[in-house]
C-alpha cells in the first residue's frame, strides 16, 4: 500500500539516488584502531579509538599530574610504529629521546611544531597532513588554552580550525587524539570520545618514582558507554635505557576498580 | 711498426668477439643522447632557465664538481668534472643549481618505464640510453620506425628535449653516430657498415687512451681508418691486451670482455654490460639506473686494480656490489630470483657461478651470505681484473612493508603536505628527530631533529631541501631565495631518506 511517505522516499530515492536514505542499522558500526591496551579496547571504548573521530584525554584536575601526556605519547609511539604519525606539539615540551624510550619508530613520525605558537596555526597545519593521508594525530595542547591566550593577545578562530581539522579527520577516516589540561567548550564539543585522566598515585619502588598510577574515566562518548573506568600504570622508560623500550612494558594494566575483568597478575600490554 | 696490407685484419679464430645477434640477424643497438637528467630536473622546477646558461653541481663556493652544463655553459668552456669555481670563472654569468637526485632519479625511472615498453633490454644512463632493437618489432614496420617511435618517447618522457639518435650494431658505433647527429635527427649505421663509419674519425673520438693515441699519431695513423688496416697480431705486439682492444673498437666491436661473460662450459648465453661501479648517480657519473631493467637483471661490476688473486680482496669487492646492489633491489622493493656471480680473469674467459637461492634476496644483507656462497664455489684459475655480480628475475618483493590503510601513494602526499608546511612556516615546523648516535649526559643530546626529504610545493621532490641546503638556487652570482624562508634561528638539517613504509 502506497504511503505519502513511502513515496516522498520513493521520489527522494529517485531524484537523488539509492545511497541519500538508509536505514540506520545500514550505517554500520564505527570502525576503531586497537591501541593494544585491552582495557582501553575492551572497555572504554568500542575495540579502540575511533576511526573519523576526534578522542580527548582531559586531565580531572587541572593544574596536577594526570598522565595524559606520557599516555598520548605512548599511544603515538605505538602508531608510529605502523604508519605516519604526526604529533602537533603546542606546548613545545616533545622530547623525541623519551618517545624513542616508549618504542617510538622516529623516522615515522613526523613532529608539527607552529612556528608563532598560535593554536590556530597548528591546527590549520595538522589539518593539510591529515588531508594528505596521515592516518594518526596526536595533538598536545599547552594546559591553558586557548581561554586564554597566544603571547598576550586572545587568539581567535581556533574553533573554526577545529572544526576544519575534525572534518578532515572524518573525511580521511583517521585517528585524532587531543589532549589538554582544561580542554574549552569547543573542544569538548569536537571530541566523539573525552576519557578523563585522574592521577590516583605514584608508583614507587625503593623510594625512586617509576611511574604513575592512572584512573581513566569515560566522560562522553558517542561510540560506546558512559562512565567505564579503567586503571592503568604509567611505568615511565628509564632515561638513557633504550633496550628497555622492547622488553619491558610501559603501560601497564591494573586490576579495575570495579571487580571485572581482572586478574591479579600485572599484564605487559605494550613494549 | 709497418703498415700491413688490406685483408689482414681478420682476427684469430680463438679471440673473443663482441656481443652477436641476440635474436637472429645482426645486433642493432639504439643510443639516443639527450642533455643530462639533472638539467631537464632543474629545468622542470625553474622553467624560466631553459636556453640560459645553467651548471649543475652547486653553489660555485662549493668545492664540488660540475655534473651537467647546458649548451650555453658548454659553449663558454663549462664540462662536466671541472670544480664549480672554475666552471664560474669561465662562465660568470652562469645560474649554478644543486642536482636533485630525488627528482632526476624520478626522472630516470620515468624513461625508463617508457623505454621498456618499446624495448626488450634498455639501459637508461645520463646523458644516453641504449636499446636493443635486434629483430624486428610487432607494431612497427621497419627498423626506421621502430627508432622514431622510442626517440619520441624519451623525448616525451624528457618534457621535449632535443635528442639525437644513433643505430648501430655495437654500443660504441652507434653511441659514437649520436654523438656526432644533430639534435631532433636519427643516423642509421647498416649492419656491416660500422668500420667504414668509423674509418674516417680521429682516434679522439674513440675510447682510446691517450697515450696509446699519441704513439699511433707518431706513426702517422691518426684516424681510426689508419688503426683499422693493421693486423691483430701488430697490435698485441706494440700494445699487448690494449692492443687487442683498439683492433676490434676501430672495427666497430665492442671491447672485449665487455659485453659478454660465459661459464667454463660455454653454455651461459651472452649478457649485456652490467652498470659498473663509479660516481654516485647524479655526481657525474654515468651509472645505469635501472640497468637491463627490461630483462629483469640487475647488475653491479667492481674493477680491481690489476689481477687480483686474494681471497680477501675479492671478498671485499663481492661485499661491496652486494651492498650496492641490494641497496638498488630495496629501493625498488623487489627481490631477485637468481644471482650470479662472475669473475673477469686477466687471461681467459670469464668464470662465473649462479644460484637460485631459497629465500630470494632483497637487500644488501640478504644478497651478501648467497654472493659469499657463490664466491666459495668459484673456482677461478687466473687472477680477477673484475667482479661482476648480477640478479635475476627481478619481482615485486611479497614481504615489503606498506602501509596498509593507504598505500604509498600517501607517504609521499604526506611528503608532500609537510614540504609545504615548511616552506610557509619555517623549517622547524614539520620535523622528525632520530636518536643521536653517540648521545651526550644531557637529555638534549639524545635526539637531533632532522627534516624528511622534501617535496616542493610543485610535488618535485627533494629540490627545495637541497636547494636549502646548499645555499639555495644561484643565479648570476646573486641567490635567489625561495618565497618563503625558514624564520630567523631556525636550524637547518641535512636531508634524510623519506619517511618509511
Amino acid at each position: 500500500m502506497s504511503t505519502p511517505l513511502s513515496q516522498a522516499l520513493a521520489e527522494l530515492r529517485r531524484r537523488h539516488g539509492d545511497g541519500v536514505i538508509r536505514p540506520g542499522a545500514a550505517l554500520g558500526g564505527v570502525e576503531a584502531w586497537p591501541t593494544g591496551l585491552p582495557s582501553l579496547d575492551r572497555r572504554l571504548t568500542v575495540g579502540g579509538l575511533p576511526l573519523g573521530r576526534v578522542s580527548l584525554l582531559a586531565a580531572a584536575s587541572p593544574g596536577m599530574a594526570s598522565g595524559r601526556l606520557t599516555l598520548l605519547q605512548a599511544l603515538a609511539a605505538a602508531a608510529s610504529r605502523e604508519r605516519t604519525a604526526v604529533y602537533l606539539d603546542l606546548t613545545g615540551s616533545l622530547d623525541p629521546g623519551y618517545l624513542a624510550d616508549l618504542g617510538a619508530d622516529l623516522g615515522s613520525l613526523l613532529v608539527v611544531t607552529p612556528p608563532s605558537g598560535r593554536l590556530g596555526d597548528g591546527l590549520a597545519m595538522a589539518r593539510r597532513l591529515v588531508a594528505a593521508g596521515a592516518a594518526w594525530l596526536a595533538v598536545a595542547l599547552p594546559r591553558d588554552v586557548p581561554a586564554a591566550a597566544s603571547r598576550g593577545v586572545p587568539e581567535r578562530g581556533w574553533d573554526h580550525r577545529l572544526t576544519a581539522l575534525a572534518e578532515a579527520v572524518a573525511a580521511r577516516r583517521a585517528v585524532c587524539v587531543i589532549t589538554a589540561g582544561a580542554p574549552p567548550a569547543a573542544l569538548r564539543h569536537a571530541a566523539s570520545l573525552a576519557i578523563r585522566c585522574t592521577a590516583t598515585g605514584w608508583h614507587v619502588a625503593h623510594g625512586d618514582v617509576l611511574g604513575l598510577r592512572v584512573r581513566l574515566t569515560v566522560a562522553k562518548s558517542r561510540v560506546g558507554a558512559l562512565g567505564e573506568q579503567v586503571e592503568l600504570l604509567l611505568r615511565y622508560p628509564r632515561p638513557f635505557a633504550l633496550a628497555e623500550v622492547v622488553t619491558r612494558p610501559v603501560v601497564v594494566e591494573l586490576p579495575g576498580g570495579d571487580g571485572a575483568a581482572t586478574t591479579g597478575a600485572l599484564r605487559e600490554l605494550v613494549g | 711498426m709497418s703498415a700491413p696490407a688490406p685483408g689482414r685484419g681478420s682476427p684469430p679464430a680463438n679471440l673473443p668477439r663482441g656481443r652477436g645477434p641476440v635474436r637472429g640477424g645482426p645486433a642493432r643497438i639504439l643510443c639516443a643522447r639527450y642533455p643530462h637528467l639533472a638539467l631537464i630536473a632543474a629545468w622542470r622546477h625553474h622553467p624560466e632557465l631553459r636556453g640560459e646558461p645553467v651548471v649543475i653541481g652547486g653553489a660555485p663556493e662549493l668545492r664540488l664538481p660540475v655534473v651537467a652544463a647546458s649548451e650555453a655553459a658548454a659553449a663558454a668552456g663549462v664540462r662536466p668534472g671541472q670544480m664549480l669555481r672554475e666552471a664560474q670563472q669561465r662562465c660568470p654569468v652562469a645560474t649554478f643549481v644543486p642536482p636533485d637526485e630525488a627528482a632526476t632519479g624520478a626522472l630516470r625511472e620515468e624513461l625508463l618505464a617508457r623505454l621498456c615498453a618499446l624495448a626488450p633490454r634498455v639501459e637508461v644512463a645520463d646523458p644516453t640510453s641504449w636499446c636493443d632493437i635486434t629483430g624486428r618489432h610487432a607494431a612497427h614496420r621497419d627498423e626506421g620506425a621502430w627508432a622514431v617511435a622510442i626517440a619520441r618517447a624519451v623525448s616525451a618522457a624528457l618534457d621535449g628535449a632535443a635528442i639525437s639518435v644513433g643505430i648501430a650494431g655495437s654500443r660504441l658505433v652507434a653511441g659514437i653516430a649520436a654523438v656526432r647527429t644533430p639534435p631532433r635527427r636519427i643516423r642509421r649505421i647498416p649492419p656491416g657498415g660500422e668500420a667504414d663509419f668509423l674509418a674516417p674519425l680521429p682516434l679522439g673520438d674513440l675510447p682510446v687512451d691517450a697515450g696509446m693515441a699519441a704513439r699511433l699519431a707518431a706513426m702517422g695513423l691518426d684516424c681510426a681508418g689508419a688503426v683499422a688496416s693493421l693486423s691483430a697480431a701488430d697490435l698485441q705486439r706494440q700494445f699487448g691486451p690494449a692492443g687487442m682492444e683498439l683492433w676490434h673498437r676501430v672495427r666497430g666491436e665492442d671491447g672485449v670482455g665487455e659485453e659478454r661473460i660465459a661459464g667454463p662450459d660455454g653454455a651461459w648465453p651472452a649478457l649485456p654490460a652490467l652498470p659498473c661501479s663509479g660516481p654516485a648517480p647524479g655526481r657525474g657519473g654515468s651509472r645505469p639506473a635501472g640497468g637491463w631493467a627490461g630483462s629483469r637483471r640487475l647488475g653491479e661490476r667492481i674493477v680491481l686494480e690489476g689481477g687480483v688473486g686474494d681471497l680477501e680482496t675479492l671478498r671485499f669487492a663481492v661485499h661491496r656490489a652486494a651492498g650496492e646492489l641490494g641497496e638498488r633491489l630495496r629501493e625498488r622493493g623487489c627481490r631477485a630470483a637468481a644471482v650470479t656471480l662472475a669473475g673477469e680473469l686477466e687471461e681467459g674467459e670469464p668464470v662465473g657461478l649462479r644460484i637460485t637461492p631459497l629465500h630470494p634476496p632483497g637487500s644488501g644483507a640478504e644478497l651478501w651470505p648467497v654472493a659469499l656462497e657463490l664466491l666459495a664455489g668459484l673456482r677461478l684459475p687466473a687472477p680477477v681484473v673484475a667482479i661482476r655480480l648480477e640478479v635475476e628475475g627481478i619481482e615485486r618483493g611479497s614481504g615489503r612493508q606498506v602501509d596498509l590503510w593507504r598505500g604509498d601513494a600517501a607517504i609521499e602526499a604526506i611528503e608532500g603536505a609537510a614540504a609545504r608546511l615548511r616552506a610557509r612556516f619555517g623549517q622547524a615546523a614539520v620535523r622528525t628527530a632520530e636518536l643521536a648516535e653517540d648521545p651526550g649526559d644531557l637529555p638534549e643530546r639524545r635526539f637531533r631533529w632532522v627534516e624528511p626529504a622534501a617535496v616542493s610545493a610543485s610535488g618535485w621532490r627533494g629540490v627545495d631541501t637541497s636547494a636549502r641546503e646548499r645555499g639555495g638556487v644561484r643565479r648570476r652570482g646573486t641567490e635567489v631565495r625561495p618565497e618563503s624562508r625558514a624564520p630567523a634561528g631556525a636550524v637547518s638539517q641535512p636531508p634524510v631518506p623519506a619517511l618509511r613504509r
